[in-house]
This record gives structure tokens, sequence and C-alpha cells, in this order.
């Protein structure tokens, strides 16, 4: 009796050692947890410094060139890659931003805010169809045909890289 | 029609005893099948007919938009960038990095306040008032060209009186500007502005949402006379980077200000010598929240009333430091003003500056933001332009709620002290709000 306890002991045991490794929640690794700044094919540029990237998200930059408007799209509130912004590059709460793009289209510095998306196959599309458009996604799921800019000469996933 | 629904019904009502014979006979539901498949066939061309008809349709991000031509460059593939899934779909624009417009896309948003105050001031009453209702108009023409509209409602306490009767509200086109853009280091435009010699009054417009105090500094308050409010005229302006210092300039040439000093040469220059202006500032990249810079601006001064005749050169010299960021929130500025008598000896030199700060709470969800406002105003007596406008020195205490992302309340006491007078205290809450 207690040697068949101690053995169904052991198999539970070791049941529960290979569920917990199969279903633990895994580490991700850097790339993972990456945002990657990704661009229309028209946009000139491949790599960028974080000062510059700031400034283009901010709306202070607002051409690529004189005959290419930078389209900046941004994910709705609540996604991940627009807290990575937030938090990253504008260093703003969701209110701040909010206000910030307000106050900008009313000094007349820029048309109109970045237009916002609600799913990442509508800004996916969006920036496959806009030149000169410009977005944060996620970076284990970026489509080909768009290009991912180097920030300060690093991609997703390299060290040194600062937008996750 | 009876007939009709109570067929209907009847058909709903045996349709599962349908499906049930059906699924007794295999070779019955694959004809049904057949004829389904055959129906959504027919159904789908005629979709695509009608769609031909309706024209093409623009893409679902992008309302509004004329039909697409094959983009300036084909897309690069981008083997070498790792974790590229799935192909992105390509839908293809116009040439200009903007979708060609049917028509204007005019975006118009709002901003509004309600107002209370009270105080010791002999003669005042205290009460409700309705602050400003500004409307503001975007709208991009192309993608080189911008309208921008600001109009105000103010209300007029001369309401109903006077023949016809006044009415109740003031209306004013506070900016009207039409912008070309040819890249970041080139913007021309043409129209009204608030004269950008001033960073509160270049960055918070008639938005009383968008400053963080119930108040205006008195050296920027409309109606005002210390500095001119309003440019009517045509701007140049443009950014660059410079090395980090993003370095922003903006040249004016306009009308100046009219007879009456508060106001803008609307109608016209009241002589014919334009007003110039130039502004510089600097946003450093290396410190994020950062602003500095500085303004020259000159007139030539023709005055209505007491000091119709005579003529006044004006200079007005300005500087701003700002820390933009809410942790804490700082905004400084100073401004001289010199006027010089044309043809005389007579000249003075009149100041103002403000020192603001706020700081963000960070707990409560961050709605809390106290501040407190010391400003100061110094008029000689030799200074005859300006002998409507008092000197001051004053503090405002106050602090800010934030209701929504798009919604504030405000409470601010004021302690000012003019010239000849005693110290007047008032106590004033606003909710201010964008819409």
């Amino acid at each position: 009796m207690r040697r068949s306890t101690v053995f169904s002991g052991c198999c539970l045991s070791a049941l529960l050692l290979l569920g917990v490794t199969l279903l633990a929640p895994r580490t991700a690794d850097s790339a993972t947890s990456d945002v990657a700044v990704v661009v229309n094919s028209t946009v000139p540029v491949g790599d960028m410094s974080f000062t510059e990237l700031r400034r283009v998200f901010l709306g202070e930059r607002q051409f690529w060139s004189s005959s290419l408007r930078i389209s900046v799209l941004l994910h709705a509130p609540a996604a991940r890659e627009r807290d990575v912004l937030l938090k990253t590059v504008y260093e703003m709460s969701e209110a701040q931003l909010r206000q910030h793009w307000i106050g900008k289209v009313f000094r007349a510095e820029a048309p109109s805010a970045p237009q916002m998306f609600f799913s990442d196959e509508e800004i996916v599309q969006a920036l496959a169809a806009i030149p000169g458009s410009i977005a944060a996604v996620d970076a284990t799921h970026i489509p080909r045909g768009l290009r991912v800019l180097k920030i300060d000469g690093h991609l997703p996933g390299e060290a040194g890289y600062r937008l996750h | 029609m009876k007939y009709s629904r109570v067929c209907l019904c009847l058909g709903l009502l045996f349709s599962p005893a349908v499906v049930r014979a059906q699924s007794a006979n295999s070779s019955d539901s694959a004809e049904l099948v057949r004829a389904l498949l055959n129906r959504v066939e027919q159904l789908e061309k005629r979709v695509a007919e009608l769609e031909g008809r309706s024209g093409p349709r623009a893409p679902a991000a992008q309302p509004a938009v004329a039909p697409a031509e094959p983009a300036a460059r084909a897309p690069d593939t981008a083997a070498a960038v790792p974790n590229q899934v799935a192909e992105a779909p390509q839908v293809h624009m116009r040439h200009g990095g903007m979708p060609e417009m049917t028509a204007p896309s005019t975006h118009i948003a709002g901003f509004s306040d309600i107002d209370f105050g009270a105080t010791n001031k002999p003669g005042s009453h205290s009460g409700f008032n309705e602050g400003q209702f500004v409307l503001h108009m975007s709208s991009a023409l192309s993608s080189k060209v911008n309208f921008f509209g600001e109009l105000s409602l103010t209300a007029r306490s001369d309401a109903g009186t006077g023949t016809p009767a006044a009415t109740g509200f003031n209306v004013e086109v506070e900016r009207s500007i039409i912008q070309f853009q040819e890249n970041d280091y080139f913007k021309a435009s043409f129209g009204r502005y608030h004269t950008p010699i001033n960073y509160w009054n270049e960055t918070f417009h008639h938005g009383a949402w968008l400053q963080t105090t119930i108040s205006r500094p008195e050296m920027v308050q409309f109606g005002g006379s210390f500095l001119p409010i309003h440019f009517v005229g045509a701007l140049v302006e443009g950014a660059a980077p410079a090395g980090g210092m993003n370095v922003n300039y903006n040249f004016g040439l306009g009308n100046g200000r009219s007879g009456v000093i508060s106001r803008a040469g609307d109608w016209g220059d009241i002589n014919n010598n334009r007003a110039w202006l130039v502004n510089l500032f600097s946003r450093p990249s290396a410190l994020y929240g950062l602003q500095f810079g500085g303004s020259v601006y000159r007139d030539l001064i023709t005055p209505v009333g007491p000091l119709a005749g005579t003529a006044f050169h004006e200079w007005i010299e300005s500087a701003h430091v700002v820390w933009s960021k809410e942790n804490p929130e700082v905004i400084a500025e100073f401004a001289n003003v010199t006027h010089h008598e044309a043809g005389g000896s007579l000249k003075s030199n009149s100041q103002a500056w403000y020192v603001q700060t706020a700081y963000r709470l960070p707990r409560s969800a961050r709605l809390w933001k106290p501040y407190y406002r010391f400003e100061y105003i110094h008029i000689p007596g030799s200074d005859k332009l300006f002998k409507a406008v008092p000197s001051l020195a004053g503090s405002t205490v106050g602090v800010r709620y934030d209701i929504s992302s798009f919604a504030a309340l405000k409470f601010e006491w004021r302690n000012l002290r003019r010239p000849g007078e005693p110290w007047v205290n008032g106590a004033f809450a606003q909710t201010s709000f964008t819409f």
C-alpha cells in the first residue's frame, strides 16, 4: 500500500513537473517584446536617430522630403504598441498625448492628428496604402512589403534597441 | 400582406421538418447545395456588376479618396528583416504623400469655458459668466495647402442696450490662416494670426482648456494693449534640426497695430509702414521638454484719440524659457516695449514678465495639478501710449483637476495690486473643455 502510494505520488509529481514545464509562460526574448518602427515603402529613410523618431511622432518633423509628407499612424489606446510609444518616445500619459495633438492642430502646426487604428490588420493595410506613413507594430508580426527602420542603428531584438 | 406573413410563419415553422427530411435523403441535399452554390455565384456576379457601376472603392483607411494609381516606387522586399510573417496588402494611392481629395476635408473642434468669480474690488459683483465659445476649423486643401480658422463668441456686457440693441455675443475672427507647406524648413502663410512674439499667445490661443490656469497673464490679456495680440499679414516659418538644437523661426510682415492700439489692422494699415517681426526658438533634442527663444517686433503706431497727430516707433523685444513637461511645468516670459515719439525726443521703456510653475501630482491618477504664477508689469509715466495700461504686481495660486481627457475644473485665488489702488483679492472657478 505504502509502495503504491509512493509510486503514484512520484508519477503525479512527474506529471506536474512536466505540465509546469510545458504550460509555464515562456520568458519573452527581446525580439518578442520589442516594437518595430515600420514605414511605407516610399519612405527614403532606413535608419533614424531616436531623437529624430521622437520629432516625427510628435509632429515636429512633417516631411520626409518636399514631395513626401509624413503620415503618423497610431494604434488605438490600450494597444501595447501605443503604450510603448507613450512610455519611450512621447514620455507622456494618454491624456497628455491627446492634449498634445489637440494643441498641435489648434496652433496650426499640423493639419490633423495622427490617424488611429483599432487592429493590426487595419494599420498594416494603411501603412501599405499611404505613401510616407510610419507606425509602430509588434516586432513579431511584420508583414512583408513594409520596411523596418533601424533606430540608432539597431533593429528590433538587437542589443541597444529602445522601443520595448 | 397578411397572407404572405402567414405563409412565412408556416414556412419557418415547418423548416426544421424540411431540413430533417433533407438529411434523410442525401441526394436531395446535394442537389440543394448545388442550387444554393449557383444562387451564390449569381449574386456575386450581381454584386460585382453593381460595384463596377458605382465606381472603384476607396481603401478602408482612407475615406473619400479618388481612384488609385500605382505608387511611385515598388515596395521593397525586406528579406533581411526578421519576423516578417505575412504579405502586406498593396493598396495604391496617388503620388504626393496624400490621397487625392475630391473636396476639402474640414475638421471642426471647439473650446469653451464657464466661469465663476468673486472679488473684493469695489463695485464688482460676484457671479457666473459664460467664457468664450471658440470654434476651430482646419482644412487640408491639398497635401501642401492648409487652412486654419478660429472664431470666438464672447458675451457682451452691454447686451440689449443701445439702438439697435447690442447683441448678446461678440463674434470675432481670431485667426484665419492659409498656409503653404513646402517642407519642414519653409512654410509661407497669409492671414490673421496671434502675434508670434509671445509663447502664451502663440501656444494656447483661445483654448482655456489647453492652459493650466484660468486666466492668461496680464501682458497677453485679450483686449489688452501691452503686446499686440493679433497680426494681419504674412508669415514665413520653418524648423531646422541644427545639430539637435531644433531651431524654429518666424519672419512676419503685416499691418501692425491699428489706431486703437489694442486692435490689429484688420481693415487695413493705418499708415504706410508695415510692422515686421522675427521670432527664433529652440527645442533641444538632448533636453526633451525644454524650449527657449526670443523675438523682435517693430512697428510705427499712429494712434487715434487724444494722441492723434503723433506717431510712435515701437520696438518690442521678448524672451521665453519653457519646460513643458508637467513634473514640473515652468513658463517664464519677459517683454520690453520701447516707444519713441517720431520726430521727438520722448522715449520710454515698459516691461512685463511672469513666471508660472505647476506640478502634476503623481497620485490620484495624475488628475490634480497645483500651480502658482507671479506677474509684474511696469509702465513708466513717460509712456504716453500706455497711459491706459496700468502697472501691476500679483500672484495667482490654484489647482487644476482633469475631470476627463477633454475637460478640466480649475480653482484659483488671485492677489493683485495696481499703483494707487488697494490690494484686490479674488476667488475664481472655471470648467473648461474641448469638444
